[in-house]
């Protein structure tokens, strides 16, 4: 079987470098005979410590249960989306071929435990994730497919170096006995495992290959780039976690809340609706890696909370994001007027969506609502952890002013009388659907494994439960209809939402302490 | 029962405080000012007009936003988490941001991007200062929290901070720049008329009782001096009010965030480590 | 039941709107407000919203480019409203009376309840006005009141009475 294993990457590593040849991408071309070199002094090193290739603990299950669950209802979603696309009957169905190709090579990589396969998954994850982005075929898809797969390759680069420092020192490639025999001393394969996680993540320096990637067609972006692949970040934090020291548990935390709101920051001025989503998936990316690498069993609690309602909820804001863009034909925030007169149920996914990552009583506010509570009891031993703290309270804030001005212009209505109502179809609304289930069954779920008490969940959820009921059945039908107050002038509105732009010395700013950051956790490991 | 007798006449205390207000505003100011029930009368004025409004969902969106905050006060008189109630407070002003949303009007658009640029402004500190309730008390409760001694004093910078943020949430000078009233006719306010204004009003009752409810948990179990602090604190706010103008918005955010931050951190610094 | 009608007297709100004034009137409203008259003492406050206001203070014989405003912000009071006329140019048109840029006062394009006059009216005449304004109000019913002139009629829909077209602009006026 190793055998296959290392023709399947050789013949990778080749396609890469062809890629690069054909376009004539030096990065591209670099970075893969980079690997191709470190791969083979991998080959040719010894290791005697063995374990079970797959061992399948409770993070791994619920990263499966993520992949396969949200996975199945995107590519579902994907079938009636690539319909309207302008291509040939055999590309379409190449692309629902490549999503269950994608499918199946996460729920390999999140299953094993030798990291030889791992570095297989994470390349041919790579693999996935160039070929979809550069689906559509036009020059900026080129380029930005060719931008995700050098970027991507330093992660690959990343966990090679690790593999060599982990068989001349520990003897072992497996990822069980790695942990074991790290003494907390000298930590040189973790910390460049960690960077590669960095790398996955698209944390900052790496978020422009995610942003990039929004080009591609919206359910690639749903199922890569913010439910499954990007969640190989945290998952490997916290694979990793129990053999973090506690300088580099700080550093890493430290790290990730810092991206949190140095990403939240740079959403705010963002225009292209799939752009902002991206950018808040890195934060919420970081986020989710700074508490996994707290290392306690209910920091892995939480951080797996974050993780599966993360998942749910974004997929279902870039379902909405795509069905904008192929219903109503929209894909800046500025050109989104009045949405709510066509299409109230979209309006409603969209609120639904935003509010289930900030406001109770959803899933992935009871993880950083446990989070805070759980970083507070720490302070004490630690006074980074406080500044960790204020990082992320302020990227949550800027999270919700972030979430709720987009909203801006899809709340108002125009005319008294309703228009027409534009049907966006079944599978659309079958798959939209099925995520809120979801979100509400994980509500549950949450409350039955004790994360809220009864009453904590009770009195958000029929707050929203009795606006819902309000909204169907109350029409105010004695209150006579007037017009808005303009100091009495006449004249047409438009509207539009705010934006908050940073100056570009601060963007430096944020780049250059993430820089450092990561320089100081890779010294961390010696 | 008492408790609950109290959550049912909260929005009336927070009525007669918004009334003595406008007395002692107005006796400041050296004038007589309206009686001290003016609040109820305008509520009995109001709720006899002829109901006018634009659309359905930004009155339910008001509605909820008052049912929350009563809900939030509720909360605070039952003695929850802490930190959880100042998240149920950011549930209530999202509604009344999503309010603010639903009209096609240009004052209600920017009342609301005020309003959500005041939570970045505010929404950190308290949650700080929930932190620092925890460092000293042990835990998150109000029950535990009101049963020990006053904490004021180990505080002190958070109380700071905290007096920081109550112009910005009772919609006073310096930090009123949210319902500016003569900038943009009330902000998110200004499409409300009749017994749906009402709502809103009331809301703005129950904040009062809300922040009053806060400077109570900063002494414990002492009402005494609680209610001392309270009448100390109420004159300030109204001598500040009185006195400055209005600040603009991004300096709001700025003045409030850095000095709030500032204060807040060297506070819990201390008392981790002290 | 519980007589609300008094209390439309106690918390009378009031818009002021000037529809082409020299400003003197405004400023003697303006002074009524402040420490040395306190029409605050009777509860009022001067919004700057028509959607909150019960009492409209109209100063200044209505200019061309004010009418159409001056019927629109009527239009967007609830009932019950009274309307008064502060001052003689806006009860009659004043010094101004037949010029070729005014019309002679509000009463041509909205019913007027108290006419105040003066040129420019002192403080207590404005509050004796308002005073005997209020109670007018407290004797009116929520009927709808409609404008005399640049206005269409409310038109109902499933039941629903719909206001928003009801001011109209001058050129649309038959």
């Amino acid at each position: 079987m190793s055998s296959f294993i290392i023709a399947i990457d050789i013949l990778l590593l080749l396609y890469f470098v062809s890629q690069g040849v054909k376009s004539k991408n030096r990065l591209v071309i670099f970075f893969a005979l980079i690997q191709l070199v470190l791969y083979f002094i991998v080959l040719s090193l010894d290791f005697f410590t063995f374990s079970d290739n797959f061992l399948l603990d409770k993070v791994s299950f619920f990263m499966l249960l993520v992949v396969n669950i949200v996975g199945l209802i995107i590519i579902l979603y994907a079938t009636t989306y690539i319909q309207d696309e302008k291509f040939s009957k055999s590309k379409k169905i190449n692309f629902i071929l490549i999503l269950f190709f994608f499918l199946a090579v996460m729920n390999l990589t999140v299953s094993t435990n030798n990291l030889e396969i791992f570095f297989l998954g994470f390349e041919l994850t790579t693999l996935c994730s160039y070929l979809l982005i550069r689906y559509r075929g036009d020059t900026l898809s080129q380029k930005n497919a060719l931008q995700a797969l050098w970027m991507n390759q330093i992660g690959g680069v990343a966990i090679l170096i690790s593999l060599i420092v982990s068989i001349i020192y520990y003897d072992t490639v497996y990822l069980d006995i790695l942990l074991k025999s790290t003494d907390g001393t000298f930590l040189l394969p973790i910390v460049f495992l960690i960077l590669a996680a960095f790398v996955k993540g698209a944390s900052i320096p790496f978020h422009p290959w995610l942003l990039g990637a929004m080009v591609a067609p919206t359910p690639v972006s749903a199922i890569l780039h913010s439910a499954t692949m990007v969640k190989l970040a945290p998952y490997l934090i916290l694979k990793l976690s129990p053999a973090f020291s506690p300088t580099l548990s700080v550093l890493v935390m430290l790290f990730g809340s810092f991206v949190f709101m140095g990403a939240s920051i740079l959403a705010l001025g963002k225009d292209y609706f799939k752009e902002i989503l991206g950018l808040s998936t890195v934060a919420l990316l970081a986020l989710m890696m700074a508490i996994a690498a707290i290392g306690t069993p209910e920091a892995i609690d939480i951080c797996l909370i974050l993780i599966v309602f993360h998942a749910i909820s974004k997929a279902l804001l870039f379902l909405q994001a795509g069905i904008l863009e192929k219903v109503f034909h929209l894909k800046y925030l500025q050109d989104i007027n009045y949405l709510v007169n066509n299409s109230k149920l979209v309006v409603f996914f969209i609120i639904i969506g935003f509010g289930s990552l900030t406001l109770p009583p959803f899933g992935a506010f009871i993880g950083k609502f446990n989070s805070i509570e759980l970083i507070a009891s720490l302070i004490g031993q630690n006074i980074l952890y406080l500044f960790s703290l204020v990082f992320i309270l302020l990227g949550s804030v800027c999270l919700t002013l972030l979430y709720f001005k987009v909203l801006t212009k899809l709340l108002a209505t125009k005319n008294q009388n309703s228009q027409k109502q534009t049907d966006i179809g079944l599978v659309y609304k079958f798959t939209s659907w099925s995520l809120v289930l979801l979100l509400i069954i994980g509500t549950y779920i949450c409350f039955e494994f004790a994360f809220l008490t009864i009453d904590q969940i009770i009195v958000p959820s029929f707050l929203i439960i009795v606006t819902l009921i309000l909204f169907y059945t109350s029409s105010f039908k004695y209150a006579h209809r007037v017009k808005e107050y303009n100091c009495g002038e006449k004249d047409e509105l438009s509207l539009s939402a705010y934006y908050f732009d940073i100056d570009n010395k601060y963007k430096k700013l944020i780049l250059i302490v993430s820089i450092i950051l990561i320089c100081l956790i890779i010294l961390g490991g010696f | 029962m008492f408790e609950i007798i109290l959550i049912l006449i909260s929005p009336i205390i927070g009525g007669l405080i918004y009334g003595v207000e406008r007395v002692v505003k107005a006796r400041m100011q050296n004038r007589v000012g309206p009686p001290i029930l003016q609040p109820f009368y305008d509520m009995f004025k109001l709720l006899d007009k002829q109901p006018i409004m634009i659309n359905s969902g930004h009155i339910i969106f008001a509605l909820m936003h008052f049912i929350t905050l009563w809900v939030v006060v509720a909360m605070i008189i039952l003695g929850q988490s802490i930190l959880y109630i100042i998240f149920i407070h950011l549930l209530a002003s999202i509604f009344l941001v999503l309010a603010g949303f639903s009209v096609n009007s240009v004052y209600s658009h920017v009342g609301s991007n005020r309003e959500l640029l005041a939570i970045v402004a505010y929404e950190p500190i308290l949650i700080l200062i929930a932190i620092g309730f925890y460092i000293v008390n042990g835990s998150f409760e109000i029950n535990m929290i009101v049963q020990n001694d006053i904490s004021l004093f180990s505080m002190l910078f958070l109380f700071l901070a905290f007096l920081l943020i109550i112009p910005i949430k009772l919609k006073k000078s310096p930090f009123d720049a949210v319902e500016a009233h003569q900038e943009i006719v009330g902000g998110v306010e200004v499409e409300f008329s009749g017994v749906f204004f009402e709502i809103l009003y009331m809301a703005k009752w129950i904040e009062y009782v809300f922040i009053y409810a806060l400077i109570f948990l900063f002494v414990g179990n002492n009402i005494l001096l609680g209610t001392i602090l309270s009448l100390l604190i109420f004159l300030l706010l109204n001598l500040v009010d009185n006195s400055t103008a209005r600040i603009r918005i991004d300096n709001l955010v700025k003045i409030t965030l850095g000095l709030g931050l500032a204060l807040s951190i060297v506070n819990l610094v201390w008392l981790s480590y002290v | 039941m519980f007589n609300f009608k008094k209390y439309r007297k106690k918390s009378p709100w009031i818009l002021h709107y000037n529809a082409g004034s020299c400003n003197g009137c405004d400023i003697e409203i303006l002074s009524c407000l402040s420490p040395k008259y306190d029409l605050e003492r009777f509860g009022v406050i001067n919004t700057g919203n028509p959607k909150q206001s019960d009492i409209m203070l109209v100063t200044g014989p209505v200019t061309y480019r004010s009418r159409e405003r001056l019927v629109e912000l009527y239009t967007q009071m609830p009932e019950p409203k009274v309307i008064i006329a502060v001052g003689s140019c806006a009860n009659t048109g004043g010094v101004f009376r037949g010029m070729y840029n005014v019309e002679d006062g509000i009463d041509r394009y909205i019913p007027v309840d108290v006419y105040i006059p003066g040129c420019a009216s002192s403080p207590e005449l404005i509050i004796d006005g308002v005073v005997k304004a209020l109670e007018i109000l407290e004797s009116k019913t929520k009927e709808i009141e409609k404008p005399k002139k640049l206005y269409k009629d409310e038109t109902i829909e499933n039941g629903i009475v719909d206001k928003t077209q009801m001011a109209q602009k001058v050129k649309d006026d038959k």
